[in-house]
């Protein structure tokens, strides 16, 4: 009897140390994004002018740069060039027509990637913060053959404009900007460059300043101001300063959206029209699309946006005398629009896309040259939301007077960025899940009902329950018929593997929902057994472009989720299909109210206070100089299966198991000392406490706590007797390291916190890493039967390793090999150094960049733990730390098995003759 | 030219710089072909990192590195390990402007001061070093999947099949003899020393547990 059982501990110990090939790429699942893409630094380009093929690059608000396949959607290359930090910082793609580079500009750091596989080319480096970027286009065509060069305008205390060589990256001139007026773009002709500076007067207006360069030498040859009255209030009504065409604009308007301003750039004439009123609204917005050639025609198009509706003018320069005239406008269409504009030779031509239809016009005549209905997109919205494009690039192939080929690419008011080819989308990738701040999982309300109906069987007399189960089967008999129709095919698909199971029919509860919260203030919801789709995405909260808002998202219940932030409390949601559940009054008042945290604390000036009924329990105050770096606590839904570890002699070790147990962490930035507490948060006493010095502060320094064991990471700097490098520190807590003994807890069913002081014994061990971990998280099972994997977030190798417990455990010997019974345990000898085999990176090939934080839950079977990775990225995935022990995996061969039976099946008719035969002639000897 | 870059650091900022190329090697036979996450991180003091990604030429460069301190080189790639190194910035002995700095090969769980081979050392405050691939990341575990040959070679299997063959077939063969050679067989049986009437096996058949207990000869 209990070699059995030995047989499935051990086989439970044994942890899974590795991604198995058959199961990479099917039961995990990636979302490689860039993030919502921005309307200036999004275009079509060629990276390899021999070849015909474009890609679309992008520089993202999340400041990450790549290039996407117009084909399919997939991601040719990624540089995030701002790793978790979101600012409203400027930033600027540029490309010269036919070269294989992309300029990119983003804080104070220039760069020239290669186009074609994104490797970097040179990077320059500029005192303050770049306020533009532009690409010099000369037409004296002596400079074709190689690299073009790029013009930087920097702002700081020294602004400059400086000229940098296209193919090295150095520095070919720079011009000093005098005076306090504050840069804000440059913008190059084919003979000039002029940089555009924002002056204030007197009375608070801004006056624009044109200060025009050499492009050769950089030597300043005219300078001039232009009188913008008092129209200019903010830089925020500039509507365009344009770069690279042949007569390069700036156009305001005023406060109020009435009169429109165009100044060719090198003339001091401005233009002044007034801008139409379309029935009662307020013009709410005037955005200009220009070409971005030097060759093109100087035509440009303005759009005006209105709460309700859109319409558009196009205007001419003529560029002999610089004057700008209306050539034509474009009816109002109601709901928003976005324009785009692609060029082919000298030819504009604008495309137009609404809700409904994408037309394509040229810029010299009003005529539409291609008018296609855009086709179903695919994308999931809230309900009775109307989806609305916000920005489009398009590629435009014109053959005499018809469009032969026209390629979108546009972001909608849900933040799919969609491609449309003519009026049908060939793909969307979701890039709002790039701004993912908050998730959770929630079950599904169906797969919970048949747990709770089991429950009310189990606590109900057995009369009752008998009659319970009675009626629930008579209810499952009327599913019979529908369910025999379809067992065929479900077996079929079932011995060839291929059954797609849904939500509905989902028995291990890998089908749970995921809702993230973004920072646009939208929550969308995920199917983790199937996530190749949004299932909703609506906007929960209306946040200005200016407001941030932090989320919290839990699911009180299967099929609810509850959104929760500093302003609202929460408000619930069906999680199916996103509909707002309206209730009268919160549901579970009652329950708070009867179960009350007996301690709350809160962090209150730098210090911890916790709380029992408004009277001070204890009080948590960091040392001189130091600060609360983070706070973790143990997870509230736990689960232990066991209180104690068996040994090897079948001794055993008794786990210290409290649930208020929470790793604080304090830094001390003057002297990089980091203090770790383990503190039980009822009683405020501290259980373990370690310090650490040469620490990186400024490098992450992740923790966690889980079952009675915490682990912490940081970055330290070379000592005597440690390396530089990266450290992991594990440590467990017992209640007595003597087996089979409690310490003073012997004999004792309940004991409390408050009062009696019971110390536990810690274990720690500390390994060295082969790099920094960002953030760590645990693994979670039903029961807590299944044994724990420690996750990690790796932001250098773009990776989420899952680290086998034995490998961390702080028992494995030191300097000694282990004995018989610590063999049997699994233990294995310590040694300090702990290198993460690439078997254990759950994302094994895929590159998951930029992770903020893992969530786990468990699935409906014991053996498996859900993942779900976000942050720029999103990464999902099923774990069985110990094996899938409860279900047939892959490596169950479904067909070998049959093939095995019919095998026995033949074997037994072909024998059966032969046997009777035998039996007969026995029979026939002994009577 | 490279006279030029070092006359050029040297007038205008007390800062080295190190250039890292990547070299094929026999787990990496083409750089080129290594994904252009692939970057260099270079950890000095706290608070100081500098990363870089990799160039289109194999390399990475990291211009400016401020202040004399002992760094550690870790570069990062989706498909290949690649050595730590240990890269020191000095003050020149002389007082001139130019650093001294010196790369080489650091172990992780050793001191500090353990340094492996060097990797070059420049006076200038330019160096340029050359760095191979250590080893290829191997992610996937194969499952052992069911193998008839695998299966018919295990030395279980094959003792199953020979005692198989010996009792199903030793009869047939008996059968089939013809009398007189069955006779010289049987003799022969009787005669062998292992499982004759007075052979070992025999013996050891009829041993009696009892009466041996009991002291018996």
């Amino acid at each position: 009897m209990l070699l059995p059982l030995l047989t499935a501990a051990t086989l439970l110990l044994r942890p899974s140390l590795a991604v198995f090939a058959d199961e990479a790429w099917s039961v995990d699942y990636h979302f490689a994004l860039l993030g919502e893409p921005r309307e200036s630094t999004t275009f079509f380009h060629q990276p390899n002018p021999a070849l015909k093929a474009s890609l679309i690059y992008t520089l993202s608000e999340e400041g990450a740069l790549g290039a996407v396949n117009p084909r399919d959607g997939s991601l040719v290359w990624r540089q995030p060039l701002q790793e978790n930090s979101y600012s409203h910082n400027a930033s600027f793609l540029r490309t010269g027509e036919g070269r294989d580079v992309v300029v990119s500009g983003i804080g104070n750091e220039i760069a020239s990637w290669s186009a074609d596989n994104g490797r970097l080319v040179w990077n320059v480096r500029t005192e303050g913060e770049l306020r533009d970027v532009e690409i010099l286009e000369l037409s004296n065509g002596k400079e074709t053959a190689g690299a073009k060069d790029a013009v930087a305008l920097s702002a700081g205390p020294r602004p400059a404009v400086r000229r940098i060589d296209g193919a090295t990256g150095a520095v070919k001139w720079e011009h000093m900007l005098d005076g306090s007026d504050e840069p804000y773009q440059v913008s190059a002709s084919s003979t000039h460059i002029y940089a555009i500076l924002l002056h204030k007067t007197m009375l608070g207006y801004l006056k624009l300043r044109v200060v025009s360069l050499d492009p050769v030498t950089g030597t300043k040859m005219d300078e001039y101001t232009l009188s913008s009255e008092n129209e200019l209030a903010t830089a925020d009504t500039i509507v365009s300063v344009g770069a690279n065409s042949a007569s390069p604009i700036i156009a305001w308007t005023d406060a109020a959206h009435s009169t429109l301003k165009v100044n060719v750039i090198g003339t001091k004439s401005i233009a002044s029209f007034n801008i139409e009123k379309h029935g009662e609204e307020t013009v709410e917005r005037v955005r200009l699309h220009a070409p971005y050639h030097v060759n093109s025609l100087s035509h440009f198009l303005v759009h005006y946006e209105t709460a309700t509706s859109h319409w558009a003018e196009v205007y001419h320069i003529d560029a002999k005398n610089g004057k700008v005239a209306k050539a034509y406008s474009l009816p109002k269409l109601p709901g928003k629009g976005a324009f785009s504009t692609s060029t082919s030779d000298a030819n504009v031509y604008f495309t137009r896309i609404t809700r409904d239809e994408l037309s394509t016009l040229s810029s010299a005549s009003h005529g539409v040259l291609g008018r296609w209905p855009i086709g179903p997109l695919g994308v999931a919205g809230g309900v009775g939301e109307v989806i609305e494009p916000v920005h489009a690039v398009s590629e435009v192939s014109v053959k005499g007077d018809a469009v032969s080929a026209i390629r979108t690419v546009f972001l909608l008011s849900t933040g799919d960025w969609v491609l449309l080819r003519g009026g049908n989308a060939i793909w969307n990738r979701p890039e709002m899940l790039a701004s993912t701040i908050a998730a959770t999982f929630a079950a599904p309300a169906k797969i919970e009902a048949l747990a709770e109906q089991l429950q009310a069987e189990a606590h109900s007399n057995p009369v009752s329950a008998y009659a319970h189960r009675l009626t629930r089967h008579l209810s499952e008999l009327q599913r019979l018929p529908a369910f025999l129709v379809t067992l065929p095919q479900t077996l079929v698909k079932g011995l060839l593997g291929t059954s797609e199971d849904d939500v509905a029919s989902d028995s291990f509860g890998f089908h749970q929902i995921i809702t993230c919260a973004t920072r646009s203030g939208r929550v969308l919801a995920l199917d983790a057994g199937k996530p190749d789709r949004v299932l909703w995405n609506r906007q929960v909260a209306d946040l200005k472009p200016d407001q941030s808002w932090q989320p919290r998202l839990s699911s009180p219940k299967p099929g609810v989720v509850t959104i929760s932030s500093n302003a609202a409390t929460g408000i619930q949601y069906n999680i199916t299909d996103g509909e707002q559940i309206i209730t009268t009054l919160p549901e579970d008042v009652e329950a708070d109210a009867a179960a009350p945290r007996a301690v709350q604390y809160t962090m209150t000036n730098g210090a911890l206070e916790a709380k029992v009924d408004s009277n001070t329990a204890w009080h948590f105050a960091p040392a001189q100089g130091e600060y609360i770096h983070s706070l973790i606590p143990r997870p509230v839904n736990d689960p232990v299966a066991s209180i104690g570890k068996v040994l090897g002699d079948r001794r055993v070790l008794y786990k210290y198991l409290d649930p208020n147990l929470a790793l604080l962490v304090t830094v001390k930035n003057s002297s990089s000392i980091a203090s770790f507490y383990v503190l039980n948060t009822v009683s405020g006493a501290i259980i373990h406490t370690n310090t650490h010095t040469g620490i990186d502060i400024t490098a992450p320094i992740a923790s966690i706590v889980s079952e009675n064991w915490f682990a912490y990471t940081f970055t330290v700097e070379a000592a005597d007797d440690s390396p530089k490098g990266n450290h992991l520190v594990m440590g467990e807590l017992f209640e007595s390291l003597v087996p089979n003994d409690r310490g003073p807890l012997t004999g004792k069913s309940n004991y409390s916190s408050l009062e009696t002081g019971t110390e536990p014994f810690t274990l720690t061990h500390t390994y060295q890493i082969p790099e920094t971990i960002s953030k760590l998280s645990v693994t979670r099972t039903r029961q807590g039967i299944t044994s724990r994997q420690l996750l990690a977030v790796l932001p250098d190798s773009h990776a989420l390793v899952g680290i086998p417990y034995p490998m961390l455990d702080p028992r494995r010997p030191v300097a000694r090999d282990p004995t018989k019974e610590e063999q049997m345990e699994g233990l294995v000898r310590y040694s300090p150094v702990l290198d993460f085999d690439p078997k254990w990176y759950l994302s094994h090939q895929r590159e998951v960049v930029g992770i903020k934080d893992v969530v786990t839950n468990p699935a409906l079977i014991e053996s498996t733990s859900l993942v779900f990775a976000y942050g720029l990225d999103v990464f999902g995935t099923k774990l069985s730390p110990s094996f899938s022990f409860d279900i047939l995996g892959k490596d169950f061969n479904k067909l070998q098995m049959l093939a095995t039976v019919a095998a026995l099946a033949v074997l037994t008719f072909v024998v059966a003759p032969l046997v009777t035969r035998k039996q007969v002639d026995q029979r026939w000897k002994f009577m | 030219m490279k006279s030029l870059i070092s006359l050029l650091c040297a007038t205008l900022a007390s800062a080295a710089s190190l250039s890292i190329t990547i070299l094929p090697s026999m787990h990496l036979s083409n750089p080129a072909s290594l994904p252009p996450s692939t970057h260099a991180v270079l950890t000095g003091a706290p608070g100081v990192r500098y990363d870089t990604p990799i160039r289109r030429d194999n390399s990475f460069k990291f211009p400016d590195i401020a202040g004399e301190a002992s760094y550690l080189l870790t570069i990062h790639s989706r498909d290949h390990f690649f050595p730590p190194l240990r890269v020191d910035v000095t003050k020149a002995a002389d007082g001139t402007y130019a650093e001294t700095i010196s790369a080489w090969q650091t172990f992780r769980g050793n001191e500090w001061s353990n340094k492996g081979s060097p990797y070059g050392t420049a006076n200038n405050g330019v160096l340029a070093i050359q760095i191979q691939a250590a080893s290829q990341k191997e992610f996937y575990q194969t499952r052992g999947g069911f193998d008839i040959l695998g299966f018919l070679k295990s030395p279980m299997i094959l003792m199953g099949l020979v005692s198989v063959v010996f009792i199903f077939g030793l009869p047939y063969i008996m059968d089939n003899m013809d009398p007189d050679t069955k006779q010289e067989f049987e003799e022969m049986q009787k005669k062998s020393p292992l499982t004759g009437s007075q052979g070992a096996a025999n013996q050891m058949q009829n041993f009696d547990i009892a009466s041996w207990l009991a002291g018996k000869k």
